[in-house]
């Protein structure tokens, strides 16, 4: 079986038990800290990742369920910082502490490609999972249909 | 306060250029005594510019998402006219005798630094101005900063801050830096962005959780799960056994305040092998004296114990009269539960151990606590504790208390390297300082013109002392301080408090006391309200009226201006559709006011909040888009409290272990509108971090009364363990 993973775009090969999770793969072998842990059991959003696209929690996902998949990260979301989301979330100054951020954003970025108009209701139902302890939720909310309107304009 | 000059020594330090430059400290009064203009002057707060303009900013106090390292920095960069995208806010290292007072609390920081930081910014901006009126031979008064240049209006002429840096060095320091006035601010009461928004986005802001260095060993660990107790005995042979394991230790309980609680903790060569291995270790633990502690059954004897006569502490005018001659006599019992701060980023830090130096890198907002505990720890001087302070993922007074850093320095002593131990949510959960658990009965005596002309407050808590004294076991007169101060105007009252040894540990949560002495306060009032047959409103507004006391003239002016502008905005006495109803709060806490204006729709056991008015009054605002957002936080935090969030005992242990059973606010429930309103006004400008959350809670019970008739005197209004 093939052990390399693509993440970020650069090929990785796991040499770490495969039932490690993918969070503290990223986080203590590859030095990739923008992943944050928040809870360990899928409850906080703060360890989202994308394995080919789609949002993960990378803290109950094992590193062996990534074996010859793309993972992006939030240090690979965009080349420059640039995502829309990202920029967004600058423009409505969304961080407090910052710390839920990276999983807000990766689970903001995977839920506008499988729905890039969602309404309040369904921006709110996406990001049900994802726990902001300083209270910016209805920044990220703004910021998140802000950018879906953006990306719709680059669109057309 | 004064400003001070460095020395070429101190700017070749901490600037790390050879170039020339300026470079200004500030020092507090509070500071080191000794500083002078020696040598070996250290100032507490740095204003950097190099020969190419290149400005840092030194920010002495602790990060953790309020927002004080872009606020404070700001501050000095409107005074010194400098361009801020040219400036560079670097954290300070732990070091009060250089930053101050560091400890970042109680909504302090903006209240002791902001003028002085200003000051700093206005003397560098003033010897830049003398430098260029050297240059050209020119008045000082025909020249002017703007924007990182000094201008001269006659010779139509500009110098850079970066071309007059070195010269500028050469010059003393002005006694009296004139401040800019309200017009001429550039960033204060701006709402300028925190200044490392752009690396959050893109997962680059570095907290505790993310320092790595080379030959640093990851560690978990698994504490005493009663407090006292101890490790009986323990087989590590499975987990010693794995692959990636380094030692598993057992850390005794270390007897300071914030010293550990003692545990297991294994060190590994990654997290995840540390967490695995800690679960193979069987452990027996001596449950200690508090195994009996079961939270429900404790309020519930603070409850009996306070419907009683209990421990005077206060007293004024004849409470007895005040009764006998009322209209209206009510009384009620409020209860609030324990809360763990639970910050997004839990506990977590890195330190290194050797015979000669120790190293810390730490989320903390207290590194000078780092520095005694530690020091007391490993028998050295606080000052040879090297403590890095990194930037907070929430903290919420948690971090106050460092026994996760005397942990880690157990661990690299054990193993002889650097050890980061990270604590999982589990441990945050269960072994944390709790906020105290409280009751508080009131009784009040309105007069038939509506006058509260009695008032009895009992209050029950554990306090906070009792984590620095065990035998502590009944609130401070202090720490009724704010009872026995409240700016409302009650010719008689009487204050009393309950024995309330503790448990576990307490210690402070954002707001403190101010949550449940909020509570108590607001609800009563409304209760009264209502038991008089008057309108809330009115009623608040007489309360504060009767205050004739010249000391509290100004509390009673902006609590009246806070609740008179809540009330406006919230649209206070408007028509409601059926099952929604408006409730108002107003607080006084860490010297800043706070009303709210909440508005629920109650159906069923469905509680939907669709709209809160905060009016703020913390004097001048500094950064109304941070002030703003430490209101929405304060809602959300509010919220959590009000609904939801208590950390329940039984047989001695913390039931809860997670968000499922911890559960905090999530986006469905937040206030789609939540509308922050400053007070126009030029007080001082005073702290937000904390003032904002005690209001929350009792406006919506108020307002969920309004709506069904119903009044919640207990929070959690939906206790997950009850
Ligand atoms: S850390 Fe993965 S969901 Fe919380
Ligand atoms: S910004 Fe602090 S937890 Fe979300």
């Amino acid at each position: 079986m093939s052990d390399k993973i693509i993440i970020n775009g650069k090929e990785q090969t796991v040499d770490v038990d495969g039932n490690m999770p993918l969070l503290w793969y990223l986080r203590d072998e590859l030095n990739l800290t923008g992943t944050k842990f928040g809870c360990g059991m899928a409850l906080c959003g703060a360890c989202t990742v994308h394995i080919n696209g789609e949002a993960v929690r990378s803290c109950v996902t094992p590193v062996n369920q990534a074996v010859g998949k793309q993972v992006t990260t939030i240090e690979g979301l965009s080349d420059s910082g640039d995502h829309p989301l990202q920029r967004a979330w600058i423009e409505h100054k969304v961080p407090q502490c910052g710390y839920c951020q990276a999983g807000q954003i990766m689970n903001a970025a995977s839920l506008l490609a499988q729905n890039p108009t969602p309404t309040q209701e369904e921006i709110e139902q996406g990001m049900q999972g994802n726990i902001c302890r300083c209270g910016t939720y209805n920044r990220i909310k703004n910021a998140i249909a802000s950018a879906a309107v953006q990306m719709q304009e680059v669109k057309s | 306060m004064s400003v001070f000059k460095l020395s070429r020594r101190d700017f070749l330090r901490v600037s790390g250029t050879a170039a020339g430059g300026v470079a200004l400290g500030v020092m507090l009064p509070a500071g080191n005594a000794t500083a002078g203009h020696s040598e070996h002057f250290e100032p507490n707060a740095f204003v950097l510019i190099d020969s190419e303009g290149n400005t840092t900013i030194h920010c002495g106090r602790c990060e953790m998402g309020q927002g004080i390292s872009t606020a404070l920095p700001a501050a000095v960069a409107d005074e010194l006219e400098a361009d801020w995208s040219r400036v560079t806010v670097l954290q300070a290292d732990g070091d009060s005798d250089k930053y101050g007072p560091q400890a970042t609390g109680g909504s302090r920081s903006i209240n002791t630094m902001y003028v002085p930081m200003r000051e700093a910014g206005a003397s560098a901006r003033m010897m830049l101005v003398t430098a260029a009126a050297k240059i050209w031979q020119a008045e000082v008064d025909d020249c002017y900063a703007e924007n990182h240049f000094v201008y001269n209006r006659k010779l139509k002429a500009r110098l850079s801050y970066g071309e007059l840096a070195a010269i500028a060095a050469e010059l003393p320091v002005p006694e009296k830096p004139a401040l800019k006035t309200k017009d001429q601010y550039r960033y204060i009461g701006k709402p300028l962005p925190r200044h490392d928004l752009g690396k959050v986005v893109v997962g680059e802001r570095t907290y505790g959780i993310d320092t790595r260095i080379p030959g640093m060993k990851f560690a978990a660990i698994k504490h005493v799960p009663v407090y006292g107790g101890s490790v009986k005995s323990f087989d590590a042979s499975e987990a010693e056994a794995m692959k990636g394991v380094e030692k598993v230790v057992n850390i005794p309980r270390f007897q300071a305040p914030y010293g550990s609680l003692g545990g297991i903790a294994v060190v590994a060569n990654n997290t995840w092998t540390a967490q695995q291995a800690l679960a193979k270790v069987k452990i027996e633990w001596d449950r200690g004296p508090h195994g009996g502690y079961n939270t429900n059954a404790y309020k519930a004897a603070m409850v009996e114990q306070v419907e009683k006569p209990a421990k005077p502490v206060f007293k004024r005018g004849d409470l007895k009269a005040a009764f006998d001659a009322a209209k209206v006599t009510h009384s009620a019992t409020y209860v609030q539960g324990h809360l763990s701060h639970s910050p997004m980023e839990p506990m977590v830090s890195l330190v290194s151990v050797t015979e000669d130096a120790c190293e810390v890198w730490a989320s903390t907002q207290d590194p000078e606590g780092i520095q005694r505990t530690l020091g007391a720890y490993l028998g050295r001087a606080p000052k040879d504790i090297l403590v890095h302070v990194m930037i907070s993922g929430g903290a919420f007074g948690r971090k106050f208390k460092c026994d996760y850093v005397q942990e880690a320095a157990a661990l690299s002593q054990a193993v002889g390297a650097p050890v980061q131990l990270a604590w999982s949510r589990e441990e945050d959960t269960k072994t944390g300082y709790y906020h105290s658990t409280s009751v508080q009965h009131l009784e009040g005596a309105v007069d038939s013109e509506g006058n509260v002309t009695g008032w009895l407050h009992r209050s029950a808590f554990p306090t906070i002392a009792s984590t620095f004294d065990p035998s502590i076991e009944w609130p401070r007169e202090q720490e009724l301080g704010a009872v026995i101060n409240h700016p409302y105007g009650i010719r008689n009252l009487e204050v009393e408090s309950g024995h309330a040894p503790a448990h576990t540990r307490i210690g402070w949560y954002r707001a403190v006391r101010a949550l449940f002495e909020g509570f108590a306060f607001n609800s009563f009032t409304d209760e009264l309200a209502y038991q008089s047959g008057m309108d809330s409103l009115e009623f608040f507004r007489k309360l504060y009226h009767n205050n004739k006391d010249p000391d509290q003239a100004e509390q009673v002016e902006r609590s009246l201006a806070v609740l008179e502008l809540a009330a406006e905005k919230g649209g206070w006495g408007k028509e409601l559709p059926q099952n929604q109803g408006l409730g108002i709060a107003v607080h006084y806490s860490f010297e800043s006011y706070l009303a709210m204006v909440v508005q629920v729709e109650v159906i069923g056991d469905d509680i939907k909040v669709h709209r809160v008015d905060c009016a703020v009054d913390c004097g001048e605002v500094l950064n109304t888009d941070g002030a703003t957002a430490q209101m929405e936080g304060a809602v959300v935090m509010g919220m959590s409290l009000a609904l939801y969030t208590e950390i329940s005992f039984r047989d001695g242990e913390v039931v809860n272990s997670n968000f499922h059973d911890y559960p905090v606010l999530r986006t469905s429930e937040v206030p789609p509108i939540i509308n922050v309103h400053f007070a126009e006004n030029d007080y001082k400008a005073t702290g937000l971090g904390e003032p904002g959350v005690p209001t929350f809670a009792p406006a919506l019970t108020n307002a969920i009364f309004a709506a069904t008739g119903k009044r919640y005197r207990s929070l959690p209004i939906k206790p997950v363990y009850s």
